[in-house]
C-alpha cells in the first residue's frame, strides 16, 4: 500500500498516536490487509445474502 | 475416604477422577491438592498460569468432599479440579486477556461456561495463560510469560488456549475451557497432543467470554480423552436466551454414544488441504493417512471429497475475524497502542484498513461456502483432514513460528460453524505431538465423538503423556 495512502487511512481511523509511536506496526496492518479482499470469489448473484442472514428465522 | 490412591493422581482424567471422588477413593482435597503441587513444580516451566487461585480451590475441593461425604452429588464433575483461558469470566479473578489493557480487570460474575462448570461440581483452580487477547502470540513483550509446550517446554504450545493446552498435556489438570476463532482451541490440542473441539456456533453460550469476533468465537472443551471432552460438552453445552448467537438446539448426551464405534460411517477424506492447497511435513501427511487407515480397518468408508481452497477460507476467516476485533479495540488501539504487544497490536490494527465493502464481500462468500461443506456432509458423516501441518516449532525461533502458524485447515470451520475436533495422530521423529482433525455436521457433535474415540482407542492415543515428569 503507497505510504500516504496508509497514513491517510490511519489517520481516518483514529490511529495517530499509533502512527506516531509504533510507525512500523501500523504499516505491517495495513500490509495484512491489502488485496486480501481479491483472494475471495466474487459470489455469481449479485443478490447473494450474507452470514449471519439479513432476515429473522434463518440460523445455522 | 477409602479405598487406595493411585500412584499419580495428576494423570487421572476427569471421568476416572469423578468416579474415583463419587466412590471416596480419592478426596477432592487430596486431589486439588496434588495437582497445586504439581503446578508449583512444574508451572515454573509451563507458564500455563497467569493466576492460581489455590485458596478458592482448596475451600471448593474442602466443600465439595463434606458434601460428597454426607451423600449429596452436585454433577457429573463433583470435585474435579478445571482451568479456565484468562479471557473467560471467573467471579472475583481479573479476566486480563493476558494483556497490560486489562491488567486489574476484575470479574463479578462467572461466564455462563463457568457457571455450568460449577453447577456440576467442577473446582476452579485458576486463570491461564491465553495469547493475548486470542491473537497475539507468542509474545515476550507481555505482562506474563507465553506458555509452553510439556512435551518440550522449548517449543511453543500453540494457541491461542495455550495455558489451556500446555496444563492439560502437562498434568496440571484434567480439563480446561478455551476458546476458538481461528483454531485456538484446536492449535493447542494439536500442538499439545490433547483433544480439543470447537462446538458448532451456537452450542456454547459465549456470554462473559472477551470477544474477538462476533460470528467467529466459540468456547469449547480441552481434555486429555475423547470421553472427557464428551463429559465436559454434556455439562456447559445449553441455549442462552442472553447471548445473541446462542442456538436452540437439543444438547446433551454425548458421552453415553461414545462407544458405537465406526462400522459404516461415511468419512469423507479432505486430502487437498494437505496436499495441495498447503503441503504439509511429510510426517504429518503420513500420519494422516495411517488415520484414514485405521478407520478404514474398523468398517468406515473413506472416501476423497473437495472443499473450498484454505487460501480462500483463511481470507474470508481473516476480514471477518480483523473487521470484527477493530470494533472491540478500536478505542484503546486510538488511545494507548503501546499497551498492547506488538504482534495483537499489528494483527488487531490490520481491521482499520479494510472497508465496508469487503466485510460484505466475505460474509456474502462465507454464505456459499457454508453450503458447500453441507453439501460434502449430505454425502458423508464426518471430514477427516489436517489440523496443523507442522509440529511445534522453537518458541523462540520467530521467523519458524511466523512460517508454521498460519500452515493450518482450522479457520475454514470458524468460517461455516460446522464442529470440529483436534487430537493426536502421532508422534513425529523429534518427539513432538502430530494432529488429525474431524469435522461433523451441525449439531452433531456425538458422531464426532464417536468416530474421534475408535480412533483414539485402536492407536492408544489416550494413554500417550510428555516426558516431563
Amino acid at each position: 500500500m503507497d505510504k500516504s495512502l496508509m497514513e491517510a487511512l490511519a489517520r481516518r481511523a483514529g490511529l495517530q498516536k499509533a502512527l506516531a509511536e509504533f510507525p512500523d506496526d501500523v504499516a505491517a496492518a495495513a500490509s495484512q490487509a491489502e488485496n486480501i479482499a481479491e483472494r475471495i470469489k466474487t459470489p455469481a448473484d449479485p443478490r447473494a445474502e450474507p452470514w449471519p442472514p439479513m432476515k429473522a428465522g434463518e440460523g445455522l | 475416604m477409602n479405598g487406595e490412591l493411585p500412584s499419580e493422581l495428576h494423570w487421572l482424567s476427569a471421568s476416572e477422577a469423578a468416579y474415583a471422588i463419587a466412590h471416596k477413593q480419592v478426596s477432592p482435597v487430596e486431589l486439588t491438592q496434588a495437582l497445586l503441587a504439581r503446578i508449583q513444580r512444574l508451572d515454573p516451566r509451563l507458564n500455563a498460569f497467569i493466576k492460581v487461585d489455590s485458596d478458592a480451590a482448596l475451600a471448593a475441593a474442602q466443600a465439595a468432599e463434606t458434601e460428597i461425604m454426607a451423600g449429596r452429588r452436585r454433577g457429573p464433575l463433583h470435585g474435579v479440579p478445571v482451568g479456565i483461558k484468562d479471557i473467560i469470566d471467573v467471579a472475583g479473578l481479573d479476566t486480563t486477556c493476558h494483556s497490560k489493557v486489562l491488567e486489574g480487570n476484575r470479574a463479578n460474575e462467572d461466564a455462563v461456561c463457568v457457571t455450568k462448570l460449577r453447577a456440576a461440581g467442577a473446582i476452579v483452580l485458576g486463570k491461564l495463560s491465553t495469547h493475548e487477547f486470542a491473537i497475539g502470540g507468542p509474545s515476550f513483550d507481555l505482562p506474563w510469560p507465553p506458555a509452553r509446550n510439556p512435551w518440550n517446554p522449548n517449543h511453543h504450545p500453540g494457541g491461542s488456549s495455550s495455558g489451556s493446552g500446555s496444563g492439560v498435556a502437562g498434568g496440571l489438570f484434567p480439563m480446561a475451557l478455551g476458546t476458538d476463532t481461528g483454531g485456538s482451541v484446536r492449535n493447542p490440542a494439536s500442538c499439545c497432543g490433547i483433544v480439543g473441539l470447537k462446538p458448532t456456533y451456537g452450542l456454547v453460550s459465549r456470554r462473559g467470554v472477551y470477544p474477538l469476533s462476533f460470528t467467529l468465537d466459540h468456547v469449547g472443551p480441552m481434555t486429555r480423552t475423547v470421553d472427557d471432552n464428551a463429559l465436559m460438552l454434556d455439562v456447559i453445552a445449553g441455549h442462552d436466551p442472553l447471548d445473541p448467537g446462542s442456538a436452540a438446539a437439543r444438547t446433551g448426551h454425548y458421552a453415553g454414544k461414545i462407544d458405537r464405534g465406526v462400522r459404516d460411517l461415511r468419512v469423507g477424506f479432505v486430502r487437498h488441504f494437505h496436499e495441495i492447497d498447503t503441503p504439509a511435513d511429510p510426517e504429518v501427511t503420513a500420519a494422516l493417512q495411517h488415520v484414514a487407515r485405521a478407520l478404514q480397518m474398523l468398517g468406515a468408508e473413506v472416501h476423497d471429497v473437495t472443499l473450498p481452497s484454505l487460501g480462500e477460507f483463511a481470507a474470508v476467516n481473516r476480514i471477518i475475524l480483523q473487521a470484527e476485533a477493530w470494533s472491540v479495540h478500536a478505542k484503546w488501539l486510538r488511545e494507548q497502542p503501546g499497551n498492547y504487544g506488538m504482534l495483537a497490536r499489528r494483527r488487531l490494527m490490520a481491521g482499520a484498513f479494510y472497508g465496508a465493502g469487503d466485510y460484505v464481500h466475505a460474509q456474502r462468500r462465507r454464505k456459499e461456502m457454508i453450503a458447500e461443506v453441507e453439501a460434502r456432509l449430505r454425502d458423508f458423516d464426518v471430514l477427516l483432514c489436517a489440523s496443523s501441518m507442522d509440529p511445534a516449532c522453537r518458541i523462540d525461533d520467530t521467523a519458524e513460528v511466523e512460517r508454521t502458524y498460519p500452515r493450518q485447515a482450522r479457520t475454514p470451520f470458524n468460517t461455516t460453524g460446522h464442529p470440529a475436533l483436534a487430537m493426536m495422530s502421532g508422534l513425529s521423529k523429534g518427539g513432538m505431538p502430530l494432529s488429525v482433525q474431524f469435522v461433523g455436521r451441525y449439531f452433531d457433535e456425538a458422531t464426532l465423538f464417536q468416530v474421534a474415540r475408535a480412533w483414539e482407542k485402536s492407536a492408544g492415543i489416550d494413554k500417550k503423556r510428555p516426558p516431563i515428569g
